[in-house]
């Protein structure tokens, strides 16, 4: 009995050992982070770095003043937000006709739609380049747009198909003896039973999207376009170098709306990121 | 029952729904059905994958000098597998990728199993989760400053003792690639870790419950029962996580640039400088076209497996 | 109201096939039960008459109209589902209401219909509820408001007591009967449990591997089995079914012998109900295997040779196992079945 009290008090040991060192780690570069968003540009980058900074709101004017950041927020919500609307529009009759009907080609289709997840954004950079060119959408969010709705496509259809295939059999059937027509089931019955899944591909889709670099980083030249991801990686003010206040700043920014939208949908998440594979 | 509920049947009758004609419906139109609601978002995959897959073939057969395309036939393949900087670039993605992924699954596999029966499990997720969500251009920097501009790194493991001075992260290629798979190992061992907690607590208690009765310890259940059990689970994560890392760009692009000596490109990367900082558009489209030809493989062969696995 | 008649329908799945070449005619308001095993083809038979299944072969009538190809929207059919199948995410009013908006009822007609419906099955209070919210007898009042509230040519109930527990499905079960009698409609009940089809049906049709066994009424079916089937299929201990063979006006098994007609010869199989053997007499010599009182009765297994036969005893009757025993059948009630398993009838 004594044995078994001790071994388990060990376990313990070594499983809080392990828990907090992880949680340091994950942790401890973020508190870092921050802290340089609140210091002065002179002791971001010193001979010896300095654990315990003057607090400053320099990085905050100076993006006030010297950079668009409005435009850049806003750049990043319309494109993101329309991506999105983009997405759900073109996947849940997509979802639904794979999760629910019987028809020639179906694994086929629906795994030609998954590997499309596969591709490298880098296969695809410079033909997109050229066609958004041809287009004359360059420097343009409609542009960055399109570009993050069909990088998500698949990724919001599989998981919202996920999700149809759990609702049971019997509601549509039920529907159907009630005298409603295919559209009609999937908007009132099958929609509103699978809103989670809906909401969790949203938000997973807007979080891809928000990061998305390549592309942006293509397609976007000038603050007509540059969304928060791409606008980081602009903050160098020529001779001064990386503007690393500024960019900790935005960082941060961004991170909480993510972390809110996150943890609402946190149940869903594993099945989310796993586009539907595993049920959290 | 209400007594007055014969007159139902009464009344009913009196208001019966008025009968609808039936009505014979096109049996090629429910046929169709599915198809046409598949077809919008067909058309916009196809349009985003298969448009640029036919332009990048047909452009990897020209040398593209500006507006000038002159016609170079299998010349940009030729010289590609020719190329030790693609060959390069080809191994640093996988060998990055590997020591990457391997890192990942082991630490996500050994906090989960530490995490999901704890009774503060849904705290550790929150922390866990939190560097998965920023932006990864952010994090890059987050590293880049730690590593090379504020010496932070360098300056801690000197307090430990384990070095002296400050360290050059970008003098050797060891160092340089390890900055690359500590920012990676940093930003995404929390998707591995949720999706294998998820599948811990998934599983059936009762199992688990039978096996404490049958004397079994904590690490013998994980490894002689947990773990067989999640197989699928592990290995559809492992496969999305490993495409995912074989597309690395952002931070080569934000920390490296491929430097030491092009020791830290990657295939992404070596595109995204062949086409748009050295504007050889139609070597940077050979070279997509090789590297779709290998996603294409993959996906055909490890993902499709994954996936099947994974929804039984 | 409308009658139903199916005319040799069928239903192939690749090689399989669920429903082989089935007729029946199904009266106007009549209470029709299709009874037997799963995977016996009652739902998919059912499912046909609702339109969500559409037949291979056949034709199917209702209320006098040719239904065979017309989608299940487009039949005036109600049908109330084992799991209840009601919208998650609308309130009970909207459950019952989706019916009348999707075809097309008046909107003023809604709400007193609704009403109606609702206190019909007692669920009144319930209206703004979700379904979540409510209890699975209650959800299956719901369900059968909704099916209620379009006065329909016909209600179609796939098990729909089949979740609820046992207290719960008799009272539901005098509901939906009374409900049924009220209302006139013509009523095709599935379900696998034989005493909901005795309480329930007009008529049964008992079906296994994809056939029809026998129709008739619940007294015809259970005193006049017309095979092995249907006679080891009903009763609860069902029928005792033993093989042996039958020469001269004798039915011979071991440890076991009865008399018969002069017709029955040969290989066949003797059934007698448990309830028309009694402890005593000559006609088994078996020893005893097990006894269950119940309270109201006892059940008595003997063994005879190494075939177990069910007894109803007396209430007080009681007995040490491997004990012998003697058991006597009731010579009016001893039922004959060739090696096909039919019935052996008198030349008549």
């Amino acid at each position: 009995m004594a044995k078994a009290r001790k071994s388990r008090g060990e376990s313990m040991l070594v499983r809080y050992l392990v828990l907090g060192g992880w949680a340091a780690v994950c942790l401890l570069p973020i508190l870092w982070f921050l802290s340089i968003g609140f210091r002065p540009r002179t002791e971001v980058i010193t001979p010896q770095p300095i654990y315990w900074p003057t607090f400053s709101l320099d990085a905050w004017h100076l993006l006030m003043s010297d950079w668009p950041i409005a435009q850049y927020l806003r750049n990043s919500v319309i494109a993101v937000a329309g991506s999105v609307v983009i997405d759900l529009v073109l996947a849940i009759p997509a979802a639904y006709a794979l999760a629910r009907y019987e028809f020639k080609g179906r694994e086929d289709i629906g795994f030609y739609i998954l590997s499309t997840r596969m591709m490298a954004p880098a296969i695809v950079a410079v033909p997109i380049f050229f066609l958004f060119k041809t287009l004359g959408l360059l420097d343009s969010v409609w542009a960055l747009m399109l570009i993050y709705a069909a990088i998500n496509l698949s990724l919001v259809t599989w998981i919202i198909r996920s999700y149809m295939l759990d609702i049971p059999k019997e509601l549509e059937d039920a529907a159907r003896t009630d005298g409603a027509g295919d559209l009609t089931i999937l908007r009132e019955i099958i929609v509103p039973a699978c809103l989670p899944g809906i909401i969790t591909a949203a938000v997973i889709a807007a979080i891809f999207a928000i990061n998305e670099f390549l592309f942006t980083l293509l397609i976007a030249s000038t603050s007509n376009a540059y969304t928060m991801s791409v606008a980081l990686a602009n903050f160098t003010g020529g001779s001064d170098g990386i503007i690393y206040n500024a960019i900790a700043l935005v960082s941060f920014i961004a991170f909480v709306p993510i972390l809110i939208l996150v943890i609402l949908i946190q149940k869903h998440l594993s099945r989310g990121l796993t586009m539907g594979a595993v049920k959290g | 029952m209400r007594t007055d509920a014969p007159s139902v049947s009464a009344n009913g009758v009196a208001t019966a729904t008025p009968k609808p004609a039936p009505r014979r419906r096109s049996p090629a139109l429910r046929k169709a059905f599915p198809y046409l609601l598949l077809a919008p978002a067909l058309v916009y995959l196809l349009v985003i994958t298969l448009y640029p897959g036919i332009f990048a073939i047909y452009q990897s057969l020209f040398v593209v000098k500006f507006l000038n395309w002159e016609w170079a036939g299998l010349g940009n393949y030729s010289s590609i597998l020719q190329d030790r900087e693609f060959w390069a670039a080809l191994g640093n993605t996988a060998l990055i990728g590997a020591i990457s992924l391997s890192l990942q699954t082991g630490i996500a596999l050994a906090i989960a199993y530490f995490a999901y029966r704890d009774p503060f499990i849904r705290g550790w997720r929150i922390v866990y989760l939190m560097p998965m969500l920023f932006m990864p251009s952010a994090v890059a920097f987050i590293w880049k400053l730690a590593f090379n501009d504020g010496r932070v790194i360098s300056d801690l493991l000197g307090r430990l003792g384990l070095i002296e001075g400050n360290m050059d992260w970008l003098g050797s290629i060891p160092l340089a690639r390890m900055t690359l798979i500590v920012a990676d190992v940093w930003q995404w061992t929390p998707f591995l870790f949720i999706i294998f907690v998820a599948a811990l607590q998934g599983q059936d208690q009762e199992i688990e419950e039978a096996a404490r009765l049958d004397g079994a310890s904590w690490p013998s259940i994980f490894w002689n029962i947990s773990l067989p059990m999640m197989r699928p689970v592990i290995v559809v994560a492992i496969t999305l996580r490993g495409i995912d890392i074989t597309t690395m760009f952002t931070n080569v692009f934000v920390m490296t640039q491929g430097t030491p000596g092009g020791a830290t490109e990657t295939m992404s990367y070596f595109i995204y400088r062949q086409g748009f900082r050295m504007f050889n558009f139609g070597y940077a489209s050979a070279a997509s076209v090789l590297m779709l030809v290998l996603t294409v493989i993959i996906a055909q062969t490890v993902v499709k497996r994954a996936f099947h696995s994974g929804k039984k | 109201m409308a009658s139903i008649h199916l005319q040799n329908i069928e239903k192939r799945y690749g090689g399989f096939v669920g429903v082989q070449n089935m007729s029946l005619e199904i009266a106007d308001e009549e209470f029709l039960v299709l009874l037997g095993p799963s995977g016996c083809g009652k739902t998919t038979t059912m499912r046909m008459i609702a339109g969500l299944e559409l037949p291979t072969g056949g034709k199917i009538v209702i209320g006098g109209e040719e239904m065979t190809e017309i989608d299940a929207r487009d039949r005036d059919v109600a049908m109330v589902f084992q799991g209840y199948a009601l919208y998650p995410n609308m309130s009970i009013y909207e459950n019952i209401r989706f019916p009348l908006r999707m075809r097309g009822v008046p909107a003023s007609e809604h709400d007193a219909r609704i009403r109606q419906a609702a206190d019909m099955v007692e669920l009144g209070g319930f209206l703004d509820r979700k379904p979540g919210a409510l209890s699975g007898g209650q959800r299956q009042r719901a369900a059968l408001a909704r099916a209620v509230v379009r006065q329909p040519q016909v209600f179609l109930m796939d098990e729909p007591l089949s979740n609820l527990d046992a207290k719960l499905r008799q009272s539901m079960r005098v509901q939906i009967k009374h409900m049924q009698r009220q209302l006139k409609v013509t009523t095709v009940y599935v379900t696998h449990d034989q005493i909901e089809a005795m309480t329930l049906a007009d008529r049964i049709v008992i079906m296994n591997k994809g056939a029809i066994q026998q129709v008739g009424t619940p007294d015809q079916i259970y005193s006049d089995p017309a095979n092995t089937f249907v006679a080891g299929f009903i009763g609860s201990p069902p029928m005792n079914l033993i093989e042996g063979t039958a020469q001269n006006g004798t039915f011979v098994a071991p440890g076991v012998t009865a008399p018969c007609p002069e017709y029955v010869r040969g290989k066949v199989t003797l059934g007698v109900r448990p309830e028309d053997c009694h402890v005593g007499g000559d006609n088994v010599q078996g020893m005893v295997y097990g006894v269950e009182p119940t309270g109201d009765t006892t059940y008595l297994t003997v063994l005879a040779g190494t075939k177990k036969i069910e007894v109803k005893a007396a209430r007080e009757y009681r007995s040490d196992i491997d004990v012998p025993v003697a058991i006597h059948f009731d010579p009016a009630h001893l039922y004959f079945f060739g090696e096909d398993g039919q019935r052996i009838r008198g030349a008549a």
